[in-house]
């Protein structure tokens, strides 16, 4: 998303991603009342040249971090950052004029640095160029105005110059240096504007809303969307179909079919909420969600063979590090994919089991999506509606027992996927419904189902 | 005055010399001391760097670059604050160089400056065009074809080459070698159909068949020779989006395919072929092209060789006119 934004200036993208996530309700609320009234300047087709003026005049913010140091140790600043110093002065009077008369004056504040401006523009010509201008020493003029009548280069008379505009830019940087602050603060005050209706435009591009900040603690989106599956899916001209869901305190597990949608789902629910705190527009219809100290997200296909970990292991010292983080009083949106799936179907049901319970405290929102039949608990599960007529439904209901559903067998077929180790598969799980017996038993009636099918004249996987 | 009245007809100019020491710098001050500067304003910059007191190669001493009040000229930070004039700053860019950003001020009194420029056409491209707000009737670009640079002095609508008794200390040779060069600054346009065809093109090697159909001849260096001419029965041009060099050259001249073939290149300095090579593709019907062209208005020569070595001028100029068909200036002799 922060990909998507059309910020003026990399130095607003930069802020935003040099800062912390904020974690205190007051801070984001603010920073959404302050986007509101972009957005709504934004909105109103009657402002719309004045906001590209501002996002002109925006372009031309530039980082003088550097500078500004620079006069804060109270050292001589050269002429390249005089004119930095300038420039962004009389940037941010300009913008505030503009800011002003879009009536967005009040919302930022900007440091008047008119004095700034007057120091270092002495004959007023309000022009965003800078030299060590002939008014500063008389000196200087009555010099310049001798080297331009003569025809040859005065050595001489050059250096003394020098050390002249040398004086006048120590004197320059002394007067300036007690505005590092301000400049600071305006060089920030700029990019926010710029994050502001960059954040705002996007709004409006993607179709995204104002959330609330929950107060109870509990999180509840209405027709939530990716807004970058929801790209990818229009461009090959299909539609996204949002999903409702509300979260709190207690685990949520979400189950369903394979391409259900249940991995989409929590990868949304993260950007939404890093998007929530970072102040962005929420991709969902209606949005109240609660403040969280940090977000864990454990996709679960980390194995890294350089560091000598297999899926298993990478998986569970993430989880490992949600535990942990369980235990202080942080509050934690923790966010886990099929957690244990690549181990054997009976330990892995044991630990996702014991992991819900393990997380099922005050502190924590847990949304885990999973395959296994875990036993009934006080966690609530969502189950996605899955294929209904031949297509996928990705509504979330919420279920009562802990059945998972048995689709894989449907959704693998509709894959185009080789008929003959469907059907295999399908004969295996008829014959050990009918004969109650474990799955890791079935190989060898497999080869008894396999003689009396249609396929049957074909060889068995282990004839 | 020689070729002024020529060159102030273009909106932006190079000056490029064909080695060090050509006097290229002098053709440079030579210009910029010329020009009617009380009717047009004019902007100065390089690709790379230049104006250096002493020449950073040889140590032989080398004039600096003197500008006229009013002038505008790019430079990287470094130098900027070296300059021996007083000048106005009106814009610091993003754009990054080893010595720092480019910055761009107005001459504000007659002095000397040492010159450095955007390193890459695009930033080159983008100065001149952030020179557009200060009304510049005259852009000039100090270019070497010898140095390091990725920009290219094909950019500018005008060239004047400065060559000399460093390129080469024999005049038969050096007219032959600088006529060489001068054949390809003045190689033909592609066609607007293949400018338009190649313009997005940014990488590898392309071929279009008598059917006007375009393959990827899948080429992934220019010093590769291996390149796939599946499914193509003859190449009626073929677009190179880097150099071309003798190898490339010799591998695909004696191909059937490529008979009569019309080479495109993005432009001269492009052309890494030896002169019997070219004149042997051409024989055999071939042809070369470019994207952008320039149009070069003069010869300057220094009939002096950093070693000392100095050749009769006025011979050098006529024995060079003729085998070029151009003006050609020693400039030290015009004044």
């Amino acid at each position: 998303m922060i990909d998507n934004l059309d910020t003026h200036s990399g130095f607003a993208r930069r802020m935003i991603l040099d800062t912390e996530m904020p974690t205190d309700a007051r801070i984001i609320n603010t920073n959404y009342q302050i986007l509101k009234e972009f957005y709504d300047v934004v909105n109103n087709q009657e402002n719309q040249n004045q906001i590209n003026n501002l996002q002109f005049k925006l372009c031309n913010l530039k980082e003088i971090g550097g500078t500004i140091t620079h006069l804060r140790n109270k050292y001589v600043l050269d002429d390249i950052e005089l004119f930095e110093v300038k420039h962004l002065a009389m940037l941010a009077g300009e913008v505030q004029v503009v800011m002003n008369s879009l009536q967005l004056g009040e919302s930022i504040f900007i440091p008047n640095l008119e004095e700034v401006v007057s120091i270092l523009d002495p004959d007023g010509m309000k022009i965003a160029s800078f030299y060590i201008y002939d008014s500063y020493s008389p000196r200087l003029m009555e010099l310049r105005r001798i080297m331009k009548a003569k025809d040859d280069f005065d050595e001489a008379l050059f250096s003394e110059m020098t050390s002249i505009e040398d004086e006048v830019r120590a004197k320059l940087s002394m007067q300036l240096s007690k505005f590092a602050d301000e400049l600071e603060a305006a060089q920030k005050a700029l990019a926010f504007i710029d994050l502001n209706l960059a954040k705002a435009y996007q709004m409006i591009k993607y179709d995204l809303c104002f959330p609330t900040v929950s107060e109870n603690g509990t999180t509840e989106y209405e027709g939530l969307f990716n807004p970058e599956v929801k790209d990818a899916l229009e461009q090959r001209n299909r539609t996204f179909q949002p999903v409702d869901i509300t979260l709190w305190n207690k685990p949520t597990l979400i189950t369903g079919a394979n391409m259900g949608g249940k991995t989409v789902v929590l990868k949304t629910l993260t950007l939404c909420q890093y998007l929530f705190q970072y102040g962005f527009g929420i991709p969902a219809k209606n949005a109240d969600i609660a403040v969280k100290d940090e977000v864990y997200f454990c996709i679960g296909d980390e194995q890294s063979i350089e560091k000598g970990l297999s899926s298993f292991a990478a998986e569970m010292k993430n989880i490992d590090a949600v535990i942990k983080a369980s235990r202080g009083k942080r509050k934690l949106l923790a966010l886990i994919d099929e957690p244990a799936r690549t181990t054997n179907p009976k330990e892995g049901t044991a630990l996702v089991s014991a992991l819900v319970k393990v997380l099922e405290v005050e502190n924590v929102s847990l949304v885990m999506t999973t395959h296994y039949d875990i036993e009934p608990n006080d966690s609530r599960r969502l189950k996605v509606k899955g294929f209904e007529n031949g297509s996928m439904n990705y509504e979330l209901v919420e279920v009562k027992d802990g059945e998972v559903p048995h689709e894989a067998l449907n959704i693998a077929e509709s894959l185009g996927i080789d008929k003959e180790w469907i059907e295999k598969a399908r004969g295996i799980l008829i014959m050990s419904n009918s004969t109650q017996l474990n799955i890791s038993n079935s190989i060898g009636l497999d080869l008894k189902w396999s003689n009396t099918t249609t396929l049957g004249k074909e060889k068995g996987g282990k004839a | 005055m020689p070729f002024i009245e020529e060159l102030i007809k273009y909106r932006s100019c190079s000056i490029v010399g064909l080695a060090k020491n050509t006097g290229k710098t002098v053709s440079l001050n030579y210009v910029l001391g010329r020009l009617p500067l009380d009717r047009m304003r004019i902007a100065l910059s390089s690709i790379g760097i230049d104006g250096e007191t002493t020449d950073q190669v040889t140590k032989t001493a080398k004039p600096e670059i003197t500008l006229q009040e009013g002038t505008y000229f790019g430079t990287s930070e470094k130098h900027y604050l070296q300059r021996r004039l007083v000048s106005e700053l009106v814009d610091v860019s993003d754009e990054n160089t080893s010595l720092g950003r480019i910055v761009t001020a107005r001459a504000l009194t007659k002095g000397k400056i040492l010159l450095s420029g955007p390193s890459s056409n695009l930033g080159l491209r983008r100065w001149k065009t952030s020179m557009e707000k200060y009304n510049i009737d005259l852009i000039i670009i100090d270019g070497a074809l010898s140095r390091m640079s990725l920009a290219s002095p094909a950019t500018s609508e005008s060239m004047i080459l400065a060559t000399g008794a460093a390129y080469s200390a024999n005049i038969t040779n050096l007219v032959q070698k600088t006529a060489f060069v001068v054949d390809m600054v003045n190689l033909d346009l592609t066609s607007e159909e293949n400018r338009l065809r190649f313009n997005d093109i940014h990488t590898g090697v392309w071929a279009v068949d008598d059917n006007d159909e375009l393959h990827d001849l899948k080429v992934t260096s220019s010093l590769s020779t291996k390149i796939c001419t599946d499914g193509i029965e003859h190449c009626k041009t073929l677009f190179m989006s880097g150099a071309l060099t003798d190898g490339f050259m010799e591998h695909i001249r004696t191909k059937k395919i490529f008979k009569e073939t019309e080479i495109v290149v993005t432009d001269f300095t492009k052309i890494f072929l030896t002169p019997i090579l070219y004149k042997a593709f051409v024989r055999g019907g071939g042809k070369i092209s470019v994207m952008q062209k320039s149009k070069l208005i003069a010869v300057t020569v220094n009939p002096t060789a950093p070693n000392g070595m100095v050749l009769d001028s006025d011979r050098l100029c006529k024995t060079m006119s003729e085998a070029i068909n151009l003006p050609v200036y020693d400039l030290k002799q015009c004044d």
